[in-house]
């Protein structure tokens, strides 16, 4: 890439205002043609609202976008097709009742005589995503409705949208933070065949991995400020962080693996779900935080939905305390002291629309409730007593959670269960897309959590925060447990080997990615 | 590893399960519209004789044509409670075109058609402005302009008399080739829901119906689209106040009222769920025959008057949740 060319996308001194919220202060960027170009930051940094002036959804206060050189006015989708810009955003832009041809195609239908042409829509969205498909060890429903697929296969829709724009500059804005690692992998087969024909490629991502997989170079914000643009060959992991948070942040291991003698809370015997769990059997004592390890997708969410009584048991035995309990809803867990924290927080999780006092409090009203009666400001007390302990920033009570910072939006979902005073904290990847700071402020209420005596499960799709949180981690496979990791095994090669059983009999997809 | 040729090469065709299952809450809505038709034919045994069905469907048409509205608007997100407004305003201008023009000729006659269709077109487009552009409430906006048609209606004609022109009334009761044209009727209101649903202007009803925001994030004029659907409304309930007009053959300035939510019981038994994105007009159209055979039943199973509001509202009740039925329930996978 010569530093003359003149680059294919270029903002310059972006700045934007959200009320009193300065959001971008005299942003830039430059991307060239064929380049992979990261935009990290921490969340609030300023990153994803760049991104967003770039398609148009936001509009600048201040500066201007060029693209090849020229200074273009992007105000929506409409635009964005004329310059050959397409998008694949966090918020899916699916349709869910619509199948998965005709999402791919939406608003491109091959027409003849008027009428949409069912099978040529059919065949080029089946080439469309033949792209990601040959890189994957399976075919996507073409004919299913989009809102039945899993979300992982939901973002390869999303992502095969964006591609059938063709596009010359294409933004991946967290595209990855759903997917399992092979898709991953397919995906960055893509990304590595665009930029070779020329498309430039923006991408954002909180995996630093896959960052540096991929990316050329490194665009950082902080605060709405450009920090630095930086080449990711010449810069160590541990200086992009230092650019990102202004400190140093490391994860640091903060599981114990020494024995326990604390009793035991959870016991599983031959847990059998239909379809994804087979024979679990597991112990978690007191105080303890036991990892869901694995490649993503073995069982490990289904193992914790099926504890909150939201699968239904085909077989096994659960006893909490030493006594059997029956799990047939949410209701009965919760019931039983034991609590899920959904990965999925916008859609299980919170009530957007709804206020942080409503959206925390819900769940342990009864908890304050006299016959029936609240006291406001009983409420009012107990919501904030659990913000300031989980280091929650908010204005005000009143805001709306959809105003929050997708950490903080997460230590909602947190606290408001932590209002129930549950003995099980279910984690079901809890940091996925939440920047480095909030992450480890998790961690910390983790901590507490265990040393107040919880049983922590937590499945997170980041093995690294596997590693450095967990007393022992249970690796899954198919539905089973395979192995378990503890003390000394507690490394990230350990992990990875037993995630893809190196040694046993094996699948080709599990030495791939090896 | 998949072959690059393959894909180019093989045109992957729904299969047939999935085909089934999404069709399966019309499917529902046909078995529904079996057991009436069996109920109806046990209380009226000439009910399939060509005579009975001529004059059912000639009675059922106006719903049929106002349900297929109906559902247009619903299947892409939207409400319009206006529809009986707006099928009493068509009758009444109508009528009165009739007065001035003449009920003989069959020119002037087609312009009265014609003259109402547009009223009822800009009175959708109206509700459209409303709904899509000012953003109100579709329920309560509708809810509000029903009040302004029905107004108009009273001031175009006070009190019920005038004449249907005597050309439309004569067609609607009409045989081609044995076959009365009512039949013909009904095939083309559905001809103009298969011309629809099939152009990408179909497309767009139902990806706004299911998402406008990631509509609009695709690239959809969802404003336009909007707009449009309660302007094709309009023409449809346009269409069910020309079929009205030709059957009673006069003007009426309160006819329309309850045709309203029937409309919404018939899109809603023929398996269009109010949330919009998925269903269509064709279960509309099943669903309106539905709620005449209902009536058919209640006339001629003797119930005394005084009952059957109360027994036609048992009955749909049962036809809702047997349509609902087949739906089934969904559990995020």
């Amino acid at each position: 890439m010569g530093g003359n060319a003149v680059p294919l996308l270029e903002a310059v001194g972006i700045r934007k205002r959200f009320g009193g919220v300065v959001a971008l202060d005299g942003a830039s960027l430059q991307c060239q043609a064929g380049e992979v170009h990261a935009l990290l930051g921490a969340n609030g940094s300023g990153k994803s609202t760049l991104a967003k002036v770039v398609t148009g959804v936001v509009a600048p206060d201040a500066g201007e976008v060029r693209i090849r050189g020229r200074v273009e006015k992007i105000s929506g989708p409409a635009d964005m097709d004329r310059l050959r810009i397409a998008a694949v955003y966090q918020e899916l832009s699916l349709i869910p009742q619509l199948t998965v041809a005709e999402n791919v195609l939406l608003n491109r239908e091959p027409t003849r005589a008027g009428f949409i042409h069912r099978e040529a829509l059919w065949q080029r969205a089946a080439e469309v995503l033949h792209r990601l498909e040959q890189y994957l060890d399976r075919r996507l429903p073409l004919h299913e409705p989009v809102g039945q697929l899993s979300p992982a296969d939901q973002q390869l829709v999303e992502i095969a949208k964006a591609l059938s724009r063709d596009p010359e500059i294409l933004i991946l804005d967290e595209a990855t933070a759903s997917l399992r690692r092979h898709e991953v992998d397919a995906l960055n087969q893509v990304v590595r065949e665009l930029s070779a024909a020329g498309t430039g490629i923006l991408f954002i991502s909180h995996r630093l991995g896959e960052v540096y997989e991929l990316c050329q170079r490194a665009t950082i914000l902080r605060n709405g400020r450009v920090v630095g643009t930086v080449d990711l060959a010449e810069t160590p992991e541990r200086d992009l962080l230092r650019l990102m948070t202004g400190e140093d942040l490391v994860l640091e291991r903060r599981g114990r693996s020494r024995p326990m003698s604390r009793p035991v809370r959870l016991r599983v015997e031959g847990l059998r779900v239909a379809g994804c769990l087979d024979e679990i059997s597991l112990e978690a004592r007191a105080g303890e935080v036991v990892g869901l390890g694995g490649l993503q997708g073995q069982g490990q969410s289904d193992l914790l939905r099926a504890l909150f009584g939201d699968l239904p048991h085909a077989a096994g035995r659960v006893e909490i305390d030493g006594k059997p309990v029956r799990l047939g809803q949410p209701a009965d867990a919760i019931r039983h002291g034991m609590v899920l924290v959904p990965g999925n927080r916008g859609q299980e999780g919170l009530f957007m629309i709804r206020s942080v006092l409503e959206n925390i409090t819900l769940p342990s009203l009864a908890h304050r409730s006299w016959a029936g009666w609240l006291s406001l400001q009983r409420e009012r007390n107990a919501a904030r007593h659990m913000l300031n302990r989980l280091q929650v920033k908010v204005g005000s009570l009143d805001d709306s959670v959809a105003t929050l910072s997708g950490g903080n939006q997460q230590k909602v979902v947190v606290g408001k269960w932590l209002l129930t005073e549950p003995k099980i904290l279910l984690l079901d990847d809890p940091t996925k897309g939440v920047d480095v700071q909030a992450r480890n402020e998790l961690y910390r209420v983790v901590e507490d959590l265990r040393d107040a005596g919880l049983v922590v499960i937590l499945n997170s799709s980041d093995d690294s925060e596997l590693l450095a949180l967990s007393d022992r981690i249970l690796v899954l496979y198919e539905g089973r447990v395979v192995d378990e990791l503890r003390g000394e095994r507690l490394t990230e090669q350990e992990l990875v080997g037993a995630s893809l059983r190196l040694g046993s009999s094996d699948r080709k997809e599990g030495m791939s990615h090896a | 590893m998949l072959n690059g040729q393959d894909a180019r090469l093989i045109i992957q065709r729904p299969p047939l399960p999935s085909v089934l299952r999404r069709s399966l809450p019309f499917l529902a809505s046909l078995g529904v519209l079996g057991g009436v038709l069996v109920v109806n034919a046990i209380l009226q045994p000439n009910l399939l004789t060509l005579p009975v069905i001529r004059s059912n469907l000639a009675t059922f048409l106006p719903l049929i044509a106002a349900a297929v509205g109906q559902a247009i608007i619903v299947l892409s997100g939207g409400i319009d409670l206006s529809a009986g407004g707006i099928i009493t305003l068509v009758n009444v201008v109508l009528v009165s075109l009739a007065g001035v023009w003449g009920t003989e000729s069959g020119w002037s006659t087609l312009a009265a058609v014609l003259v109402s269709l547009l009223v009822a077109v800009a009175a959708g487009l109206l509700n459209g402005l409303l709904v899509a552009s000012l953003r109100l409430q579709a329920i309560v906006a509708t809810f509000a302009t029903n009040f302004v048609w029905m107004g108009l209606a009273l001031a175009v004609l006070p009190v019920p008399g005038g004449q249907a022109p005597i050309p439309l009334y004569r067609l609607y009761r009409a045989s081609f080739l044995g076959i009365p044209s009512v039949v013909f009727l009904l095939i083309l209101v559905i001809l103009l829901w298969v011309i629809l649903k099939r152009s990408r202007m179909g497309q767009f009803l139902y990806a706004v119906g299911g998402h406008a925001q990631a509509a609009f994030a695709s690239g959809l004029p969802v404003e336009r689209v909007r707009m449009l659907t309660y302007g094709l409304g309009g023409l449809f309930f346009g269409l069910a106040g020309v079929f009205l007009t030709a059957d009673i053959a006069s003007g009426d300035p309160l006819i329309g009222s309850p045709l309203t939510m029937n409309t919404i019981a018939a899109v809603v038994i023929g398996g269009t769920p109010l949330a919009g994105g998925t269903g269509g007009a064709g279960g509309a159209v099943v669903g309106a025959i539905v709620l005449g055979l209902i009536r058919n039943i209640i006339f001629f199973a003797n119930v005394p008057p005084f009952y059957q509001d109360f027994i036609s509202g048992l009955i749909i009740i049962a036809a809702l949740a047997l349509a609902a039925g087949g739906r089934g329930r969904r559990r995020s996978a």
